[in-house]
Order: C-alpha cells, then sequence, then structure tokens
C-alpha cells in the first residue's frame, strides 16, 4: 500500500518535472520573452499610439529596458580597458550616459516596429552566461538573427551584449570609445555624450512644442 | 692550387643557394620552429567561412597569434588559437572574424576588454562575432521582398 503511494509520488513528481521542463524553455529565454512582450504590448497600446504621448511610450518602453538590461555590465565591457581608470563616480556617470545613448539610437528603431514575429530560436547557458538566439522575421520575408548575451544575476538573466546580423553592440561601442580616448580624452568623450544628450533632449522637447501648435 | 680554390667558391655559393632556399620555404610555408610556444585559447563560432590554420590572430593589426586548428563541434566551428605568451586576453574580450580588404583573406581580430579576469591557458574566448557574410546579406535583400 505505502510502496504504491510512494510510487504514485514519484511519478506524479516525475511528470511535473517533465511538463514544467516543456513548459519553460529555460529562465534566460523566459525571462527575456516576458520582457519583450511587454515592451510589443507598449508599442501596441492605441491609448499610448498618438503623438502626444511619444514621451510617455518611451518612458514605459525604458523602464522595461531598465529591468532586463543590466547597462553597468555593458558600459563595463563597452570602455574596456578605461573602466577601471576611472573613480566609482566617473564609473557611474558614464553608464547612465550610455544608457542614454542607447536610448537614443535605439527608440526610434523600436518605435518602427510594426508587428514583425519574433521567434525563440534556441538558447545555450554556461554557468552563469547565457545565449538566446532569436530571429526577428520581417514582413517582406527577410529574417534577421538577433543574439541576447545574458548574464546570471541572482535569479534574474540580464541582457549585456545584443549580436544582430553577427554584429555586436558592445564591439561596436568599445572601438568607438577606445578610438575617441585614444586619440583626445575620457572627458571629450563624456563630453560629447553629454552633448548630444542635450541636443536630443532640445529637439524632442522642439518637436513636442510643434506638435501642440 | 687554382682549380680548388674555384671549386671551394662553387661550393660555398651552393651552401649558401641551399640556407637561401630553406629560409625561403620557412618563410613562405609558415613552419613555426617555435610552436609549442605560446598559450591556446579556443572561440566557438557558428560559421568561420573563410578562415584556416595558419591564419593570424590580431590586436590593433598587430599579430599576436595564429589558428591553430579549426574543428566542428556541435555543429559549430572552433577553433584554436596560439598566442604569444606576453599578450593576456581578458575574459570579455570579443574575437571576430575579419576580412583583410573588401575580398582578402580572413583573419581573427581580437578587441581586448576590461576585466581583470584573465583567459588561463585553454580557455575559451566567450565573445565572439560571426564574419559577415556579404552575399547572404545581399541575396536577403535581394531575394527578401516577395
Amino acid at each position: 500500500m505505502i510502496r504504491y503511494r510512494q510510487m504514485g509520488f514519484v511519478l506524479a513528481a516525475f511528470l511535473l518535472l517533465v511538463v514544467a521542463r516543456d513548459a519553460w524553455a529555460g529562465p534566460p529565454t523566459e525571462q527575456l520573452k516576458g520582457s519583450i512582450d511587454r515592451v510589443i504590448q507598449i508599442l501596441d497600446d492605441p491609448a499610448l499610439k498618438s503623438d502626444g504621448r511619444v514621451r510617455e511610450r518611451r518612458a514605459a518602453v525604458r523602464k522595461v529596458a531598465n529591468d532586463i538590461f543590466d547597462f553597468g555590465e555593458t558600459g563595463r565591457r563597452s570602455l574596456a580597458r578605461h573602466w577601471a581608470a576611472r573613480t566609482p563616480q566617473e564609473q557611474e556617470e558614464f553608464v547612465e550616459l550610455f544608457a542614454d545613448l542607447l536610448e537614443r539610437s535605439y527608440i526610434s528603431k523600436i518605435e518602427l516596429y510594426g508587428g514583425e514575429k519574433i521567434q525563440y530560436a534556441r538558447e545555450q547557458t554556461d554557468g552563469d552566461f547565457a545565449i538566446v538566439y532569436t530571429k526577428i522575421m520581417a514582413k517582406q520575408g527577410q529574417e534577421v538573427p538577433a543574439d541576447y548575451r545574458m548574464l546570471r544575476r541572482g535569479d534574474r538573466w540580464l541582457v549585456y551584449d545584443i549580436v544582430i546580423e553577427g554584429v555586436s553592440l558592445i564591439s561596436n561601442y568599445r572601438t568607438q570609445f577606445n578610438k575617441i580616448i585614444q586619440t583626445s580624452s575620457y572627458g571629450e568623450l563624456v563630453k560629447k555624450m553629454k552633448t548630444k544628450q542635450e541636443e536630443f533632449l532640445e529637439e524632442e522637447a522642439k518637436g513636442r512644442g510643434s506638435a501642440k501648435n | 692550387m687554382h682549380r680548388s680554390a674555384l671549386d671551394l667558391g662553387v661550393g660555398f655559393f651552393v651552401i649558401v643557394g641551399i640556407l637561401a632556399f630553406g629560409w625561403l620555404s620557412v618563410k613562405l610555408g609558415r613552419v613555426e620552429f617555435l610552436a609549442g610556444q605560446g598559450y591556446v585559447v579556443t572561440a566557438d563560432f557558428p560559421s568561420v567561412g573563410g578562415l584556416k590554420p595558419g591564419s593570424t590572430v590580431e590586436i590593433a593589426g598587430v599579430e599576436i597569434g595564429r589558428v591553430e586548428g579549426i574543428s566542428l563541434v556541435e555543429y559549430q566551428a572552433r577553433i584554436r588559437m596560439r598566442i604569444r605568451n606576453d599578450v593576456k586576453l581578458q575574459e570579455d574580450s570579443i574575437a571576430s572574424i575579419k576580412t583583410k580588404g573588401l575580398i582578402g583573406e580572413r583573419y581573427v581580430r581580437i578587441n581586448p576588454g576590461g576585466s581583470d579576469r584573465l583567459i588561463p591557458p585553454n580557455g575559451r574566448l566567450r565573445e565572439v562575432e560571426a564574419p559577415v557574410d556579404f552575399e547572404e546579406l545581399l541575396s536577403k535583400y535581394i531575394f527578401g521582398k516577395v
């Protein structure tokens, strides 16, 4: 009698495990998909689609991005050899500027989103590192591969690099930052990033002003 | 007496010629007498199209090693690189396969990282960028549109 109950328990546990494994594609994919779905939801939200609410929409997207992105890690890796030479305050300031820069560069592209399907092809984990391979299926039939490189922080998986069509985001910025720092200085780089951000904010304010008129 | 001086001269030139020939074949064949020097680092790429054993590994355009071998592991290409001992690679260095010029030979470019952890001998370079396949890109944008 007891043996039957034990067997039943083991069987149930086993079934649960199999079902659970099927349902989860693995925590990295799961968490990434959750965030991407949330962004798509925000972009598809008809209430946020009007021009007057661009700011609100962008803020919402940024919030999701902050949850899944490890901007600190991306910034550290992009600055590479020059990171260690910075004081903690400089590092903090840099990460903030860098996050703004990424937002500026990509938010307008994200807003072009027009219902492309995203396919989660596979996932590869190696200790605290994972790569989630996805494909963005454009309407014309092109497939653009986008790989998300993720890092485990506690029970959260955070993205630190995106490789689109074989080109890494960190590699791109690392080369550019290195060039600027080598030919002028770190101060120059920060100055450049700051002026760009100010220009962007000004333009945004102007855009909003003209939309109201 | 006179003859043997001539013979000596000819012999000397033949020996010099053979040495020069030997040097040339070592240079052209990229034979490394000091093979086994330096340490090995591996990296997995989705594709290495055009890379060959003997291709160079560079940082900032300076050769720091050679590709020793390429093998297929789980349908991915695993390359073994032998890196000079005096060059340390940070754990977050990025390896990319690049082309010299538009249609030149392929080589591995390493973009050094900033981590204080170094890749140990026989370690793995985790961050890689696959070569951009221009034909594939072209066909995608030529034939992609329906």
